[in-house]
């Protein structure tokens, strides 16, 4: 079988951006074999959701299971629906995802790769593409001979552009017994505050460090990424301080982002937020500090006080966009 | 209750760091610490002791022999006792090995909670905590930001879309933290003099119950290529200008890319 599965997490009624994103890079890794793009759906709005996914190149769908609760819970039905067949299997290299993807490794003893910047087949192998040791090294690694399929692939976020068609998938239940990993389950749930912008899908990160000073410097980064039309996110030292919610960070702790822009302002640039936004495009970074980690590997390094720069390029932008 | 953390010796962040000859990564020449994100598992591990809700905190690790370093280190912050799985046979270990060599070991030391950090500065895959949950037929309780226990169960508060969640599962459990469980302590100089005379256990695969040859020559992956990342263009520098310049420097740079 040369079917590519891939994880296709549902929240809140809708497929989450990784989903769509994989369900094309699966179509894509699989057409050349002649095989498929096997979905495997589950979360809030799985059931009703998962034909839809045929649009962004699913041929079918199994759904794990339907509702709110730990991913790593339907960990017995990932195992059950990709135990025959399948060479690869796609996971976002998300909390949700890597832990349904540690489960995989540890039922069915399948190799693991990742989280990788690429993936393909060459001589009839799979070949996963990582970068290693802080962004010292890349590699390629391979399952070794004998190894049972599918192999499993961390993907990070923009591996894969989604590509919108039409068509529907053939959706399937999964009928498994949920066994010792089910037995997790969620007892209270908080919000805090309105729900934050999905930072993985946004194609501009307005980014703020220790260097924005105050929740109040952070609303100045709002609207330079209300301009560019992106999104803000923060480093680990402005979470901690307070200043915007975790679910903004950025970093090997936080998110690991891939826009097509990343401005950074007031971050310096430590190895541990350099993590989650290497690979990004271009990287503008301004800093008051000429010496600031940050300088050596942006695109374009603005030395100068963020707080006089800001508000002047919001400005500029506005005016270029209106012109 | 007892506690077993995980902790895994890694090459220090600002260490040289190199692959051997077959492609592996040379665990000898560097500098070697104890996984960072691992600290914070010790520090839950031990603020749990210290409340009196855990009786003992042991270490695993399972790496070459100066790995010992490493839970000697743990040892100083505080803890009970710590026992190293090692052996020629696990050298280029992958996450599944690792995962099938850990959770053998936890079913030897059988502890209420299997604590580890939420991923190691090197290999960055997150699923040794997963794995051995799946392999020892445990719930998971991942990525907490804060880890409870009760009589028999086990809760971790997670982050969500726009709040937190509390999880929960009974007890025993395999469960991993993040760095927003609090600072690491440091070890002190009274703590690291009796770390040396708290026990430390090596065991070998044998040891485990793992026959060498089920474990597929302790991968499943292959790395077949390393090499150095493709050079980028220099840094572009704007500076001495003022903001206004700056800002205007900064547009034509955008717009000659097309990002605005």
């Amino acid at each position: 079988m040369s079917d590519v599965f891939f994880l296709a997490e549902f929240a809140a009624g809708a497929p989450v951006h990784s989903a769509q994103e994989l369900a094309s890079g699966a179509a894509e890794l699989a057409r050349p074999a002649g095989g498929s793009a096997v979905g495997l759906a589950y979360g809030e709005g799985a059931t009703d959701g998962a034909a839809g996914l045929g649009s962004w190149g699913a041929a079918r769908v199994l759904v794990l299971g339907e509702g709110k609760a730990p991913a790593i819970t339907y960990a017995a039905a990932l195992a059950s629906a990709v135990r025959d067949g399948g060479v690869a299997l796609l996971a976002p290299a998300t909390p949700n995802g890597r832990d349904l993807a540690a489960a995989a490794v540890g039922l069915l003893g399948v190799p693991a790769f990742g989280p990788a910047r690429a993936v393909r087949f060459e001589d009839g192998r799979l070949r996963a593409e990582a970068s290693t040791l802080q962004g010292a090294w890349v590699t390629v690694s391979e399952p070794t001979d004998g190894a049972s399929a599918p192999a499993v692939i961390l993907l990070l976020a923009g591996t894969f552009t989604p590509q919108a068609g039409s068509g529907e998938a053939a959706v399937e239940p999964v009928d498994a017994d949920g066994g010792p990993l089910a037995e997790a389950h969620i007892v209270e749930s908080h919000a805090e505050g309105k729900a934050a912008v999905n930072l993985e899908e946004a194609q501009v990160i307005v980014a703020g460090g220790r260097g924005v000073g105050s929740e109040q410097g952070f609303a100045q980064l709002q609207e330079l990424a209300g301009a560019l039309g992106g999104a803000v996110g923060a480093s680990r030292a402005a979470a901690d301080a307070g200043w915007v919610p975790y679910q903004l960070q950025i970093g090997q702790t936080g998110k690991v982002v891939k826009p097509a822009l990343y401005l950074a302002a007031g971050i310096s640039g430590a190895i541990q937020h350099r993590v989650g936004m290497q690979t990004a495009e271009n990287v503008v970074a301004i800093n008051k500090d000429p010496d600031a980690p940050i300088g050596e590997f942006a695109d374009l390094f603005v030395v100068g006080d963020l707080f006089a720069i800001v508000p002047k390029l919001t400005d500029e932008i506005r005016r270029r966009k209106g012109a | 209750m007892k506690i077993v953390v995980c902790v895994k010796q890694v090459p220090a962040t600002t260490a040289q760091k190199h692959y051997t000859s077959d492609l592996r990564l040379d665990r000898t020449s560097a500098e070697s610490v104890i996984n960072p994100l691992d600290e914070y598992a010790i520090e839950q591990a031990l603020r749990l002791q210290e409340a009196g809700t855990v009786e003992s905190v042991a270490y695993l690790s399972m790496g070459p022999d100066q790995a010992v370093e490493a839970l000697r280190r743990a040892l100083a912050m505080g803890g009970d006792e710590a026992y190293l799985v090692t052996d020629g046979a696990l050298a280029g270990a992958d996450a599944w090995a690792t995962a099938r060599v850990l959770a053998a070991a936890l079913d030897k030391l059988a502890p209420d909670v299997a604590l580890m950090g939420m991923a190691s500065d090197d290999a960055k895959g997150s699923l040794v905590p997963g794995a051995v949950a799946a392999v020892r037929g445990l719930p998971l309780l991942s990525y907490g930001s804060e880890l409870r226990l009760e009589d028999s169960v086990a809760r971790i508060r997670r982050l969500n879309a726009t709040g937190y969640d509390i999880i929960e599962a009974p007890l025993p459990v395999v469960a991993s933290v993040t760095d927003q469980v609090g600072e690491p302590r440091y070890a002190s100089l009274k703590g690291i003099m009796a770390a040396k005379r708290k026990p430390l256990e090596t065991w070998s695969l044998e040891d485990v119950g793992i026959d060498a040859d089920d474990l597929h020559g302790a991968a499943l992956t292959r790395v077949i290529e390393v090499r150095p990342p493709e050079a980028k263009a220099p840094t572009e520098r704007i500076e001495n200008v003022p903001a206004e310049e700056a800002a205007t420097r900064i547009v034509d740079w955008l717009s000659a890319r097309k990002l605005i």
